[in-house]
């Protein structure tokens, strides 16, 4: 073989060693997210949470069950192994390197992640885009990409998800309920 | 005129932390109303909110050995009191105490402000969730910006900001009579009579 | 538009005065406190202060250990509820968007 054909077959080998380590890496839940610390100074606001299963208990421990929020943040977390937000806001528009958010987005095309729902709003240029990773009949990925000219925000659920209880934050911290939903009752 | 409306802010705060009682007295005089209105603002009820202020200066009474400046006590008075209120707030809820028999929907002496707007925007703000309530009540009526109310309640200051943000659109679009979502609790007239 | 609204809420939120006679209400409850509390406790705080400062040094690492998990625990609390207020805030978005396009069934009596 003549050394550009073994040069072809190894950068196809590499090629294709990545995206199986990216699909393996987003077929357990948790997506690789980019180094936004470049962000951080261009932004006038910004929101980087990590909580692997370690801190997710240590903050449960510290959550009041007699407290509303606190209990239904209780709620909606068990089963869940991790949460991760990154969340930008900036002062111009299209501040945040778009090639950063595909990469995400392209995580979620691996086996298992379906896209549950796509909201775009030409008025308010705002897209939201909802994945969740389901294997054996449950959804045990949640990811949620928004975006607008001058804000995106990632966020990553590792774990058994239970929508209807994430659904049910509605009313706490500050979400109002769907007054559609008062009405149909 | 009493002698102690002739003492300055730190005097009156000398004289009081070392228990004259006169002293303490004026300190009462110049924070009450700041205090019972955000009792009322928070509670809704005249006589809770009376209670509530009545505590917290008792509080301060007890407390006056930490209040290290005048701005220091405007903080901690405004602190104690809103963090109380919210705590009540959330005690009635959990023992599902009886419903307000009216909204104390209460609004101060303006110049030639439409009254029945401003008593409609009070009700309104009252049926807030207490910690939008509280963001709301600390931003228009004590004048605080984001960053001391994040501050005073403990709170993120986007959290802060996300509450005001929800709030105003959805005062505003109520007072205008918009269907939106809503961020409040069953109002008196949605309850089961 | 903005700037008269808001200005109309703090005109609807403006301080009001409590009942006639509340500082006298005050004082009688600071009144009814214990004689010489205050004194008290601020001789038993300044013995109290001396004594604590002589075991300081036996017990600061144990407390500053304690008091970083502590300020770990709470500020996880605090990432995972802004973290949860992150979520909802956008699964509702999406939540209005399909309930706009999905309006609810109407009950004709079809039986369809």
């Amino acid at each position: 073989m003549n050394a550009l054909f073994k040069h072809s077959i190894a950068i196809l080998c590499g090629a294709f060693l990545l995206c199986a380590s990216a699909a393996t890496f987003a077929a357990n839940g948790q997506l690789k997210l980019p180094n936004f610390d470049s962000l951080t100074d261009k932004a006038s606001e910004s929101v980087t949470i990590t909580l692997d299963a370690a801190l997710l208990g240590m903050a449960t421990r510290f959550l009041d069950a007699s407290d509303p929020e606190d209990a239904a943040a209780i709620e909606a977390i068990k089963g869940i192994k991790g949460i991760y937000v990154r969340k930008y806001t900036f002062d111009d528009d299209f501040a945040y390197p778009k090639s950063d958010v595909d990469m995400v987005r392209k995580q979620l095309s691996a086996p298992g992640w379906q896209q549950l729902v796509q909201v775009k709003s030409r008025k308010e240029q705002q897209n939201v885009e909802i994945y969740i990773l389901v294997e054996q009949e449950r959804a045990n990925g949640l990811a949620i990409i928004a975006s607008q000219p001058r804000e995106f925000t990632i966020v990553n659920i590792v774990g058994s998800i239970d929508m209807r209880k994430l659904h049910e934050l509605e009313g706490q911290f500050g979400i109002p309920k769907l007054e559609l939903e008062q009405k149909k009752q | 005129m009493k002698a102690s409306e002739a003492w300055s802010p730190d005097e009156l705060l000398t004289r009081a932390s070392a228990g004259e009682s006169a002293a303490f007295a004026a300190l009462v005089r110049r924070y009450q109303r700041t205090v019972y209105s955000i009792a009322l603002r928070m509670l809704s009820d005249r006589q809770r909110a009376e209670d509530l202020a009545q505590e917290v200066f008792l509080q301060l009474y007890r407390s006056m050995d930490s209040i290290d400046s005048d701005s220091h006590l405007a903080f901690w008075l405004r602190k104690v009191a809103v963090n109380r209120a919210i705590d009540r707030i959330r005690q009635e809820a959990r023992h599902d105490s009886e419903p307000l028999t009216e909204a104390a929907a209460v609004v101060g002496e303006v110049g030639d402000a439409d009254p029945l707007l401003q008593r409609r925007m009070a009700e309104l703000v009252s049926q807030l969730t207490p910690a939008a309530r509280a963001v709301v009540v600390l931003r228009y009526q004590e004048d605080l910006d984001p960053v001391d109310i994040a501050s005073t309640l403990d709170m993120p200051i986007n959290t802060v900001k996300s509450h005001l943000k929800r709030s105003l659109t959805i005062l505003r679009a109520r007072v205008l009579g918009a269907a939106i979502v809503d961020d409040v609790q069953p109002s008196m007239s949605e309850r089961s009579p | 538009m903005s700037k008269d609204f808001e200005q109309q809420l703090r005109d609807a939120l403006r301080p009001v005065d409590p009942e006639e006679g509340f500082e006298q209400r005050v004082m009688a409850r600071v009144a009814r406190e214990p004689a010489g509390l205050r004194s008290k406790i601020k001789r038993w705080t300044a013995t109290l202060a001396i004594a604590a400062s002589l075991a300081f040094v036996a017990i600061l690492g144990a407390y500053q250990w304690q008091e970083r998990r502590e300020q770990q625990g709470l500020e996880a609390r605090r990432q995972l509820l802004e973290a949860l207020r992150v979520t909802g805030e956008k699964l509702d978005v999406a939540y209005q968007a399909v309930n706009r396009e999905s309006p609810p069934p109407t009950d004709d009596g079809s039986g369809a």
